[in-house]
């Protein structure tokens, strides 16, 4: 089964291999751009425009339909709720009790949605084209403290194995006759005891060994630090870096100083 | 606690199985074998070869992708876990999975109060069950401070309370030391002796040798070997492409084969009977 | 300068009233490889990780006695400075591994002690290929098998270059297969870098046939201390350890007992199939000692 926190997909292209830092600030600057753009047609050329990445970034099909699903509910769920709360504008297209449907609210929740999706799948090119370790890299490289980047790394870690765990206990609980799906109100709670309570035993146990396992390899010797893999800006990551920020400040300039309706 | 029902009658039958987890990995690949009342039998190869797999498909925690497995005569994937847990006790492989309760007591009556028994019938068993494993002396302490050797029986005796029919213990004296896992292994052979089916996971073949009466090597999710525990150490290659490496004393009686001694034999004693015959008559 | 000196050591663990380690006085030379028996709750952890300090100054604990490993006093050095000379590998191997990679595990203890990149480069390089893992720098550790983790375990502490290597157990779970392979690359250590391993189990079988030298705890002491030939020909040592004896101690002092063979020690299967064979051959006649 697919999860959100095992959306990468190795490949060598050319987003892979872009420092992640310049893919963290494009990511933003590309969801700023959403909103400054309000027009429904260039909205809808975004979202092209990302699910071209997307598919240059060669997403396995199987991650982008789970990751999609998510965001065409939201982006459905938008698109019909609006117009129900939206009673502004002519002409008026029904009027059902105390809700008024406009047809310029219809429009303005087409474009919210799919700026929401924009905004939701820009996301998930970052997701896609890098890894967890190279994620922390950059946050550490960014100015997160090391020891806050080590343990998201080390909590980012567990947290499959965590998952396994809970599995096997639930079959444990199950092979002593513990039925999951009835029973009443105090059933119910002793079996989130029945769970949890070996859930919590075993990861404090892990944590011991883990804490004894960091220390025995010189953790916090000294203040200065060498990384095995440290972050360089490439030629290449400049260019992109650009783009990016011509992406969003032309138009920026285009809406804000010239008024141009984009 | 004698469990009822004719002796030699199949009580687990695993028909044609193939198993393959979410993700595709084919664990389990066209595996049959079956399990007959009153035997003693280990699961043995590798890491990675199955043994776990395949004995979750005998008390229903996985069913198979392809072929059936039949327990006590009902069909795995139309029998609820629950259902199933009454004629077959799983001990786990990490008992920090399963202790959770504020007593060893409570630990060993919860498989009872699961199975709907009452108060006055569940406090004998759970006392009884204490007692086969030894620890009577801890039914009030808190299960997850002992050490791992009790936390062990505490998982044992939890699942023996019920009086399953089948006992399935996955690598039960990982961990242990010498004293604590011959003292386990005594018991399981007592409660073999009562009637009880026992699969045993395990790959000390120093303990398959000298307590079980047939052996399953496994391999990459297949059966290598079916057999008595004589004719699968008769073998000592097939031992090693199951990952396993006969007993010391094994592989001296296969080097003296050419003299007589039977490859077949498993303990120092076994060896020096065989000497002393072998003497005799060669004097 | 031996790698480990004690004397009279005891350590007391914080809230307990007995000694997890009772006036122990050792000396371990540098480039021995040494098994330490000993049943559960024996001591041995405790000895394991007195060696690189975490025991008294990371788990709560006192420490009496003079303690030192490459004449370097364990009460005073940090568990950091120790590490550069003493490589821990503890028992379980999923917890011990907390990186996204297998490289960023092996670099982790060099990073921290501020190796320069180039150097870190190499030592990654150097100890996949020293355990067998070569090519395996981008794997996650999840992903690895048992026996794989336990190896990158070992190549994480290698890279520090450290003098000594203590193992907790490390064949805990693997299949036999898998444990001869690791022994055997335990010993390449020590014949190949000179270094010393100390190795703690609980059963003597297969460990023993790899190690020079085995000391034998019980309740915190030191009930034995000799080479894997004389700790084998004693069995009741065994049985008083409340470890495992080994099968072809149990052989050779079942045959002693009844005067078979010629009463020498048996310490290999080799060893074992001379000693048959002559008590076989030797008919009914009585040898001569
Ligand atoms: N939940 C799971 N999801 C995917 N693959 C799994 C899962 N559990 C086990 N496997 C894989 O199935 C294979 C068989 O695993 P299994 O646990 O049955 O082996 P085993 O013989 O019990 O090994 P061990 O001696 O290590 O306990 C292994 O390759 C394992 O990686
Ligand atoms: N962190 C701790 N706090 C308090 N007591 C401890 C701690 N760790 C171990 N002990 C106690 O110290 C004694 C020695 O334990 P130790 O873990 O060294 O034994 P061991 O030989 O490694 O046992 P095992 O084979 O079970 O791993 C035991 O009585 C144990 O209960
Ligand atoms: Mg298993
Ligand atoms: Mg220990």
């Amino acid at each position: 089964m697919t999860r959100f926190d095992d959306l990468y997909t190795e490949a060598d292209t050319f987003l892979h291999r872009l420092d992640p830092r310049v893919k963290i600030f494009s990511v933003l600057l590309l969801s700023l751009l959403a909103f400054v753009l309000s027009h429904l047609l260039s909205l809808i050329l975004l979202l092209s425009f990302i699910f071209l990445l997307l598919l240059l970034a060669r997403a396995r099909y199987s991650k982008t339909l789970f990751a999609l699903k998510f965001v065409l509910r939201f982006m459905a769920l938008i698109a019909v709720l609006w117009p129900i709360f939206d009673p502004s504008g002519t002409p008026v297209l029904a009027r059902l009790g105390p809700v008024t449907i406009t047809e310029p609210a219809i429009w303005r929740g087409i474009t919210s949605a799919v700026r929401v999706g924009c905004l939701a799948t820009v996301w998930y090119i970052l997701m896609f084209t890098t890894s967890q370790r190279d994620l922390v890299r950059a946050l550490v490289k960014l100015g997160l403290r090391f020891d806050f980047g080590l343990t998201l790394a080390i909590a980012l870690r567990f947290f499959p194995a965590f998952g396994s765990v809970m599995e096997s206990i639930i079959d444990a609980q199950r092979a002593r006759g513990m039925e999951f799906e009835k029973g009443g109100v105090l059933t119910r709670s002793r079996r989130y005891v029945a769970v949890l309570g070996p859930a919590i035993v075993t990861a404090l146990r892990t944590a011991d060994t883990l804490s004894l396992a960091l220390e025995s390899r010189a953790y916090g010797a000294r203040k200065d630090r060498t990384y095995l893999r440290d972050l360089r800006m490439s030629g290449g990551d400049y260019v992109a870096l650009s783009i990016a920020i011509a992406l969003l400040v032309v138009p920026a300039v285009a809406r804000f100083a010239f008024e141009v309706p984009i | 606690m004698t469990p009822g029902g004719e002796p030699g009658e199949s009580v687990v039958t695993v028909d044609g199985v193939s198993f393959s987890y979410e993700g595709g990995f084919e664990a389990l690949v066209g595996v049959s074998m079956r399990v007959r009342r009153g035997e003693y039998i280990a699961i043995a190869g590798g890491n990675g070869s199955g043994k776990t797999t395949l004995a979750k498909h005998i008390n229903g925690l996985l069913h198979p992708s392809v072929g059936r497995v039949t327990t006590c005569g009902m069909r795995t994937d139309e029998t609820s876990v629950a259902n199933l847990a009454r004629k077959v006790g799983y001990v786990f492989q990490n008992p920090d999975h399963q202790l959770f309760c504020t007593t060893v007591e409570e630990e060993v009556r919860f498989g009872l109060e699961n199975m709907d028994f009452e108060e006055s019938e569940s406090a004998p068993k759970a006392q009884a069950a204490m007692e086969l494993v030894d620890i009577v002396a801890l039914r009030d302490r808190p299960p997850f401070t002992l050490s791992l050797g009790d936390r062990r029986k505490v998982t044992i005796a939890s699942v023996l309370a019920a009086e399953p029919e089948i006992l399935v213990l996955d690598e039960p004296t990982t961990g242990l030391d010498h004293h604590d896992s011959e003292h386990l292994m005594s018991t399981l052979r007592a409660l073999n002796r009562s009637g009880r089916t026992i699969v045993l996971i395990s790959h000390d073949m120093r303990l398959v040798a000298e307590h079980v009466d047939r052996a399953v090597l496994m391999a990459a999710g297949r059966i290598l070997v079916d057999a008595d525990v004589g004719a699968v150490f008769s073998d000592l290659e097939l031992l090693r492409e199951a990952k396993l490496v006969a007993p010391p004393i094994t592989q001296v009686a296969h080097r003296l084969a050419p003299l007589g001694v039977s490859p077949s034999t498993f303990t120092p004693s076994q060896l020096v009977q065989q000497i002393e015959v072998l003497r005799g008559g060669g004097g | 300068m031996p790698a480990i000196q004690m004397s009279n050591v005891s350590v007391v663990y914080k809230g307990s009233k007995e000694s997890a380690l009772d006036q122990i006085t050792l000396e371990v030379e540098e480039g021995e490889m040494l098994l330490l028996l000993g049943r559960n709750n024996s001591g041995k952890s405790t000895f394991c990780r007195l060696l690189n300090g975490l025991v008294p100054h990371s788990i709560p604990s006192t420490l009496t006695g003079a303690a030192a490993v490459f004449g370097k006093d364990i009460s005073r050095g940090k568990v950091a400075s120790l590490s550069t000379s003493v490589g821990m590998v503890f028992q379980e191997p999923e917890s011990q591994l907390f990186c996204m990679s297998a490289e960023e595990e092996i670099a982790f203890g060099p990073e921290n002690i501020a190796v320069p990149r180039a150097e870190i480069v190499s030592r990654v390089e150097w100890a996949l290929d020293i355990v067998g893992l070569r090519g395996y720098n981008s794997r996650s550790p999840a992903s690895l098998s048992g026996g794989e983790m336990q190896r990158l375990a070992i190549a994480a502490a290698l890279s520090m270059h450290p003098r000594m290597m203590v193992l907790d157990e490390p064949a805990y779970a693997l299949d036999p297969v898998g444990r001869e392979e690791l022994y055997s690359l335990l010993r390449r250590l020590k014949e190949r870098f000179g270094m010393t391993v100390i190795i703690a189990e609980h059963g003597a079988e297969e460990a023993i046939q790899f190690c020079d030298r085995v000391v034998v705890l019980a309740k915190g002491r030191v009930l034995a201390d000799g080479s894997p030939r004389d700790i084998l020909s004693d069995e009741t040592l065994f049985d008083f350890a409340g470890v495992s004896a080994p099968q072809l101690s149990r052989l050779s002092s079942i045959m002693r007992r009844r005067s078979l063979g010629t009463g020498s020690s048996i310490h290999t299967i080799d060893d074992a199939v001379r000693e048959v064979q002559d008590a076989i051959s030797t008919g009914g006649q009585e040898v001569p000692r």
